[in-house]
């Protein structure tokens, strides 16, 4: 059975306008992302795949083409409903964390909830399952300035999936990190893909990172140049 | 949408106490343009009040006659113009005056158990205006009884015994011109300094001792019920003129007849014109205020710009982002306003106790509910308006761009 695409791009481009310059930064993007996949965009430093993700996450709209979401075209959305759908179906991890930090673990975590209209008990009871999930039990009053990078980067995970997003989209969420942390944080990915069926998007320029994954879409210039995620397999599906 | 206000306002309390020196200042701003204000307001009205209570007290059917025009009036006292006994006549010929009361002013050194003061001396006819005074005027005794024409008693204002003679008692002598005079009774307060350290005498016996024989600084008359007071004050002013006209050559070029209620409306006007412009003086403080909130909030939103662009990217729409740095600047205006009427109407307080312990003037500070709810209303409406196109700009970032913002 051939999966309806949860995320399809069709024809996308994207140009700013830099004074009287005008830069292309996406040239023509095709993409299809079935649900529950596990896919890597790769490119080198401005190659355009940071417009790409923002444009997947509803955090841009493309100058040209078209973007649906489940079939819904979001290209036209307007602001206020593009906030909506992040905040309902998709979660961010940044590769700077991007905690608030006057708010501790939990607060943080709680954050995108309340933008929902969440209850307050309910969030608390989410929030403290999350952190409990990613083993940060013990940090849940804990600031960021008081965490290690791993752990600040599992609150980040934590608040993504704070209101059960079917994407998570992470934008080098390894970069800020050492090896063994870092594939600690990747191997909490997995665990969301494989157990939770999520489909997941991460941005990296490092190939290591990038064979955890079951695709890989390689981008330069704004333009797809290999896309592979019909064809690679899992790697942990070979273990 | 109260609830999500609730945790709005979580953040936004939050994010005023990571910079809490900034708050602060930013809330001083404030406090000094809310004190200001809140202490004009509340002396202003009190001093309204407590002139209106004053010129209430004379009944509406009471007629004030001077001489010289009403703008001038300082003058005509000062330059010693009086009315004459001709103009006297006069007002009491015109039809539905009741009767009217000349009212003759002087300073003169007074005697009591040794100690001799200056003292402002009001001379009028107590046989048939006393009950004029005690009904229309508002005159009452807290001590003693009232004098009896022709006698040589006295009564006096409520700060004679206070400061002027300490101690002094009803049924005392006193000694003025070199003649002995009983103290009879003592005024209660009517709120002025001037008019509560008078002594009042009767007309006939002010003449004797002082050998002013004829006129008036002053006159009031009653009007008879039944007669329109607008009217009588007309016919009042054609029988002075054509009292002029019969004593060729007196230089005495107009008078001021005005009744009570008419009085009373002048006197509102001019307050409620100084209350207009020294409230507007104060507004200024209030409008630094605001501009030291849209400062603030304006530099909080240059610093913040990446917390905005995460907020965006975890579900915020424009109108949070907008709704949380409004409650910011509304905290900063409603926090300034809390300290600015706390110490606005505290220090009306202590102007009105440190007045009235003075004897200077009986005002009374206008502290009201409504007052307060102003106050408060007032200030958050101008922390929100301050704030509001910070609040904008905030809203507007493009969050791709925010989220880059170094």
């Amino acid at each position: 059975m051939i999966l309806k695409p949860i995320i399809k791009l069709e024809n996308v481009w994207k140009i700013y306008q830099l004074g009287e310059v005008k830069l292309v930064s996406l040239k023509g993007i095709d993409l299809e992302i079935t649900p529950g996949s596990f896919v890597t965009i790769m490119g080198p430093s401005g190659s355009g795949k940071s417009t790409l993700i923002h444009i997947i996450g509803c955090l841009d709209v493309p100058t040209k083409g078209k973007v649906f979401l489940e079939g819904q075209d979001i290209s036209e959305l307007s602001e206020d409903n593009l906030s909506q759908i992040r905040g309902q179906r998709i979660g961010f991890v940044f590769q700077q964390f991007n905690l608030f930090h006057n708010l501790n673990a939990l607060e943080n975590v709680m954050l995108p909830m309340i933008f929902q209209g969440v209850p307050e008990n309910q969030r608390i009871e989410k929030a403290k399952k999350l952190l409990r999930s990613l083993s940060l039990e013990d940090r849940i009053f804990h600031r960021p300035s008081e965490l290690s990078g791993g752990e600040r980067q599992r609150v980040a995970i934590a608040r993504a999936l704070s209101n059960n997003p079917e994407i998570i989209i992470a934008d080098e969420p390894t970069g800020n990190l050492d090896s063994t942390t870092g594939k600690m944080i990747m191997e909490v990915l997995i665990n969301l893909h494989k157990k939770e069926k999520k489909t997941i998007v991460v941005v990296t320029h490092d190939p290591h990172i990038a064979a955890y994954t079951e695709g890989i879409v390689n981008i330069k210039d704004g333009q797809i140049i290999h896309n592979h995620i019909q064809t690679k397999k899992v790697l942990w599906e070979k273990q | 949408m109260g609830k999500a206000i609730k945790e709005y306002i979580k953040i936004a309390v939050r994010n005023l106490k990571t910079r809490p020196l900034r708050s602060w200042l930013t809330m001083f701003g404030v406090i000094i343009g809310v004190f200001l204000v809140m202490t004009v307001l509340s002396l202003s009205e009190g001093l309204k009040g407590a002139v209106m209570q004053q010129l209430k007290m004379m009944g509406n059917d009471l007629i004030m006659i001077m001489p010289g025009e009403l703008t001038d009036i300082m003058v005509s006292m000062v330059g010693g113009i009086e009315l004459t006994n001709d103009n006297i006549k006069a007002i009491e010929k015109t039809e539905g005056v009741d009767i009217v009361i000349p009212m003759a002013y002087k300073g003169e050194a007074m005697r009591y158990q040794g100690e001799q003061r200056i003292v402002l001396l009001c001379g009028i006819p107590l046989g048939e205006s006393l009950d004029v005074l005690k009904t229309d005027m508002g005159f009452e005794l807290i001590e003693g009884r009232w004098p009896k024409s022709g006698k040589r008693e006295i009564f006096v204002g409520y700060l004679v015994p206070e400061e002027i003679f300490s101690g002094m008692k009803v049924e005392t002598q006193i000694i003025l011109k070199g003649k002995r005079f009983e103290v009879v009774g003592v005024l209660k307060s009517v709120g002025n300094k001037q008019d509560d350290s008078q002594v009042y005498i009767d007309l006939d016996i002010y003449r004797e001792i002082t050998g002013e024989r004829e006129g008036a600084k002053m006159a009031m008359a009653k009007v008879k019920s039944g007669h329109s007071t607008d009217e009588i004050v007309e016919n009042i002013k054609k029988n002075l003129e054509e009292s002029k006209k019969r004593r060729q050559g007196e230089d005495l070029s107009s008078f001021t007849v005005i009744s009570s209620e008419k009085m009373t409306d002048i006197v509102g006007s001019i307050m409620t014109l100084i209350q207009i412009v020294t409230l507007g003086f104060a507004s200024i403080a209030i409008i630094v205020g605001g501009i030291g909130i849209m400062n603030t909030m304006y530099t909080s939103v240059h610093e913040r710009v990446r917390e905005i662009g995460i907020m965006k990217a975890v579900g915020a729409k424009n109108k949070t982002i907008i709704l949380i740095f409004l409650i910011e600047s509304g905290i900063f205006g409603l926090v300034g306003g809390i300290g600015g009427i706390v110490l606005g109407l505290g220090l009306a307080k202590i102007v009105e106790i440190y007045t009235q312990s003075q004897y200077l003037f009986l005002l009374k500070a206008s502290i009201t509910p409504q007052l307060v709810l102003f106050g408060l209303a007032f200030s958050f409406l101008i922390g929100c308006i301050a704030g509001y196109l910070p609040a904008r700009s905030a809203s507007k970032l493009n969050p791709v761009e925010a989220l880059r913002y170094e």
